[in-house]
């Protein structure tokens, strides 16, 4: 079995260094097949006066006159020895722009998915608990969905920094400015997270062993917390990986508009510059951050469901005997 | 104004010297009289200490000194990190700065700096000739084996510098370069430490890398996010343009981004902010209303228009080229997407350009012209109103340029007026990447070429006309109009500003009667909402707010 287990171990590692790959090679053919390069344009800005030698000087100090496939395998070799290169905009090195970015999405991101779960939770339980109001907090979900975080974020600025005062635009890595960046991202997954809790609640209470909870005398609440939440939870593992997406991808907005730096806001910059050295790596660094988030959410869903763990290993062990 | 510029035209260069160091003196005490500071009131005593916050919409992409100085973002940072050789002023005049006299011999091909004394870079390296020769050689040429861009708009004349001692410069030219004083007061003639200038182009990606020996220093930055400057304490070597001395007030300066303009202009009200950049022009007015400060202070250069490619049918028809020039309403223009601290164009200068003429006689709105002028060359209305010859519609395709934030809005008005006259007109939009890449000068599908371009000298203007001197060729020209190349010709050739002014306005002339160049509106493209507590800011040529000389208030 531990054998077993180690093959089906390496096989998604290797799996996941080919995603990885292939997303940092497509990325590249992607860019490149645009018109254009950031160096040129920078250069063709009107203000600048250069002249047609003085931008081909530097265009090929940049190598961005050689064939696409040459400016891929050296881009490729320099990556599989950890060497992600230079920006072409900043000039600085990509390494220490993404490290730089990183760790302020990373709090977002996670501050983020804590207040959508603590909301998501919070209007489950109400639907559940609550003796009246159920029909309002049942349209929350909706609500939250349909309202762009970037109406979220813009209100929460004007209501709290500028009216109330309680945080300052300036500070906008500060830990107010920080929860509030984190509501406005957060809110529209807690919407995803609510609805499919909601329903699985609805389900889980339908059932005869909720029936039976009920008839000896259990409240709402001690229903809710002894038999239903766990079971329920279970799909919200998965829609909280397919969430880190948004969580990146909602972000790009939410930076822009609490003026936070972050992968987000690295993604936009490099992608209107068509900076490819840092695409290629933001790329590369959100396809590890998938592989392991799914990897994590298959670890997680045996701790919350005996059963998966039996079919997991069922499964394996069915895959151990067919090699 | 041509007067008060350093012009010592055939004389001794000890005359000459005498010459430039009175001018100088009365340019700046013009200059002081006139500031935008004087005109913003200053009121009250001037205090020391405080924090300023300006919240701006980017700080552009890299902070190679070459590579970033004429970006409208980071010429923020630079000119309070920076100095340089000579002060220009937002009339265009200039006076000396780390450089406190200059001569020229009679054929504007060799120039003398004499240079302060005493200054540093904040690392302490002394700002001396040796120092001046290595930025005078990294602006010029470049340093391609690193990656490093030259200063696009440096005199292509530029041979070489010399230290002749510690304190004094030489640098020749090949052919006559007037221009090249004011240049020095550029946004991207900055001035930095030899050693920045030796590190490779990674470190000096860097901005702590990058050693200047103005009035503040990089206390912090981070990438996309903010710039922190403090004061230096030791610094006293300002322009004498500037009523002020010594350190700076203000303590310390914040550069901040904050992308969306409703945020930075809301910030300031709510007082987490003492200056919003770009806001809309729109808002200026209830800004005004409400007591606050706002500043929409000129640059040198170009005004917003189009270069007509004269190879492009049938824009190669004078008579059409004419009409468009008299077809379009400037007013309306600044009436509609503007606002009244918009200028209507005078000429293709901006009209704070020494030696900038009032041309605008030479393209007045007139529609019944136009219109006689497109029946005339055979452009008949049809009963849609649009015009035709041979069958083939009089078309014009406008490309807003993506640099400039309201080129769409005032190519939509333009389309407009146009379609008033029978011309079918297209708009393509394209982001900053595809824009360099399918809008080109000469481009035989881009007829109207979107100009902006700031300049500090007219003198430089010559050279983008004609093909002449690796020239940029704005209209297709070539040599192919014997009286541009010669006006061309002699205005780059001028060893005085005397000589030179009764030619410019003779270019000016030519150009827009020929209908090369379409002005649409003087350009404002630094725009500036701070709060009554900020006094004391001056504005320099390239209408950059300089902070050296300010103070917050109660």
């Amino acid at each position: 079995m531990s054998g077993g287990y180690g093959r089906y171990a390496a096989g998604r590692v290797a799996q996941a260094a080919v995603v990885v790959l292939l997303a940092y090679a497509f990325t590249f053919v992607v860019i490149s097949v645009l018109p254009g390069d950031p160096v040129t344009s920078t250069l063709r800005d009107p203000q600048n006066g250069f002249t047609e030698e003085e931008i081909a000087a530097i265009v090929a100090y940049y190598g961005l006159d050689r064939p696409v496939h040459e400016q891929l395998w050296e881009s490729l070799t320099r990556f599989l020895v950890g060497d992600f290169g230079v920006s072409l905009r900043s000039g600085l090195p990509v390494a220490d722009l993404v490290g730089e970015v990183l760790w302020s999405t990373v709090v977002l991101a996670l501050s983020a998915l804590v207040v959508a779960l603590v909301l998501a939770f919070a209007v489950a339980a109400g639907v559940r608990c609550l003796p009246r109001g159920q029909g309002v907090l049942r349209a929350f979900p909706s609500l939250f969905l349909s309202v762009p975080n970037f109406v979220i974020g813009l209100l929460l600025i004007n209501v709290f920094a500028f009216q109330l005062g309680l945080f300052r635009v300036i500070d906008s890595e500060g830990p107010t400015a920080t929860l509030f960046a984190a509501i406005a991202l957060g809110i529209p997954v807690s919407a995803q997270v609510a609805e499919v809790l909601i329903a699985n609640l609805d389900h889980e209470s339908d059932q005869e062993y909720a029936a039976v909870a009920r008839s000896r005398g259990l409240g709402r609440t001690a229903l809710l917390l002894r038999h239903l939440l766990k079971p329920s939870s279970l799909p919200v593992v998965t829609v909280v990986a397919l969430t880190v997406g948004e969580l990146l991808g909602g972000a790009v907005i939410t930076e822009k508009i609490f003026g936070r730096t972050g992968v987000g806001s690295l993604v936009e910059r490099s992608v209107t510059t068509q900076d490819l050295p840092v695409l290629q790596a933001v790329v590369a660094l959100a396809a590890v951050v998938f592989v392991v988030v799914n990897l994590v959410a298959d670890l997680v869903h045996p701790l919350l469901d005996p059963r998966v763990r039996v079919g997991a290993a069922a499964a394996r062990e069915r895959a151990g005997v067919a090699r | 104004m041509n007067t008060s510029r350093p012009s010592p035209r055939r004389r001794s260069p000890r005359r000459a010297l005498r010459l430039v160091a009175g001018l100088v003196a009365a340019a700046a005490l013009a200059a002081c009289g006139s500031g935008v500071a004087a005109r913003q009131g200053g009121s009250g005593e001037p205090r020391q200490g405080g924090d300023l916050t300006f919240l701006i919409d980017s700080l552009g992409d890299t902070w190679i000194p070459n590579n970033s100085a004429i970006s409208s973002f980071q010429g923020h940072i630079w000119g309070h990190v920076t100095d340089k050789l000579v002060y220009v002023d937002e009339n265009g005049t200039t006076s000396p700065w780390v450089a406190r006299e200059w001569e020229q011999n009679e054929t504007a091909t060799e120039f003398t700096l004499r240079l302060r004394e005493g200054v540093t870079f904040s690392d302490g390296t002394p700002l001396d000739a040796s120092a001046v020769v290595a930025n005078l050689d990294v602006w010029s040429k470049g340093a391609p084996d690193k990656g490093i861009n030259p200063i696009g708009l440096f005199p292509k004349t530029y041979q070489r510098a010399e230290a002749v001692d510690a304190t004094t410069v030489k640098v020749l030219f090949s052919a006559p370069t007037l221009g090249f004083v004011p240049t020095l007061g550029y946004h991207g003639s900055i001035l930095i430490s030899p050693k920045t200038l030796a590190l490779p182009a990674e470190e000096q990606a860097d901005l702590s890398n990058d050693i200047g020996s103005g009035p503040f220093t990089v206390e912090s930055w981070k990438q996309g996010d903010s710039v922190v400057l403090k004061k230096r304490p030791d610094y006293d070597w300002a322009p004498e343009a500037l009523d002020h001395s010594g350190p700076a007030r203000l303590e310390s300066i914040t550069y901040k981004i904050v992308a969306e303009p409703s945020l930075r202009t809301a910030a300031v009200r709510s007082n987490q902010a003492d200056v919003a950049y770009n806001p809309s022009p729109q808002e200026l007015a209830s800004f005004k209303a409400q007591g606050f400060t706002t500043a929409a202070p000129r640059y040198l250069g170009f005004v917003s228009g189009f270069a007509i490619n004269t190879k492009v049918a049938p824009y190669d028809d004078p008579r059409v080229r004419q009409a468009l020039q008299h077809g379009i309403d400037r007013q309306e223009i600044i009436s509609t997407v503007y606002t009244e601290d918009w200028l209507p164009a005078k000429s293709f200068f901006q009209s704070t350009v020494p030696g900038a003429t009032d041309r605008s006689a030479d393209f007045a709105f007139d529609a019944a012209k136009s219109a006689k002028l497109l029946d005339e060359a055979g452009w008949a209305e049809g009963a849609d109103g649009l015009r035709s010859k041979d069958g083939k519609a009089l078309e014009l395709t406008l490309y807003p340029n993506p640099y400039l934030a309201t080129s769409k809005s005032v190519d939509e008005l333009v389309a407009q007026q146009l379609r008033e006259l029978g011309f079918t007109v297209s708009i393509q939009a394209f982001d900053v990447v595809t824009y360099g890449e399918r809008v080109k000068f000469n481009s035989p599908s881009v007829a109207a070429y979107e100009v902006t371009r700031s300049i500090i000298d007219a003198g430089t203007v010559a050279g983008v006309l004609t093909d002449a001197n690796r020239g940029e060729n704005w209209f297709g020209l070539g040599q192919s109009d014997p009286e541009l190349v010669r006006l061309s010709a002699a205005v780059a050739g001028s060893s005085s500003t005397e000589e030179r002014a009764p030619l410019l306005d003779e270019l000016q002339e030519h150009v827009l009667q020929q209908g090369y160049f379409i002005p649409l509106t003087q350009i404002v493209q630094r725009l500036y909402v701070q709060s009554p507590k900020l006094q004391g800011v001056t504005y320099n040529g390239v209408a950059y707010a300089n902070y050296y000389t300010a103070w917050l208030g109660e």
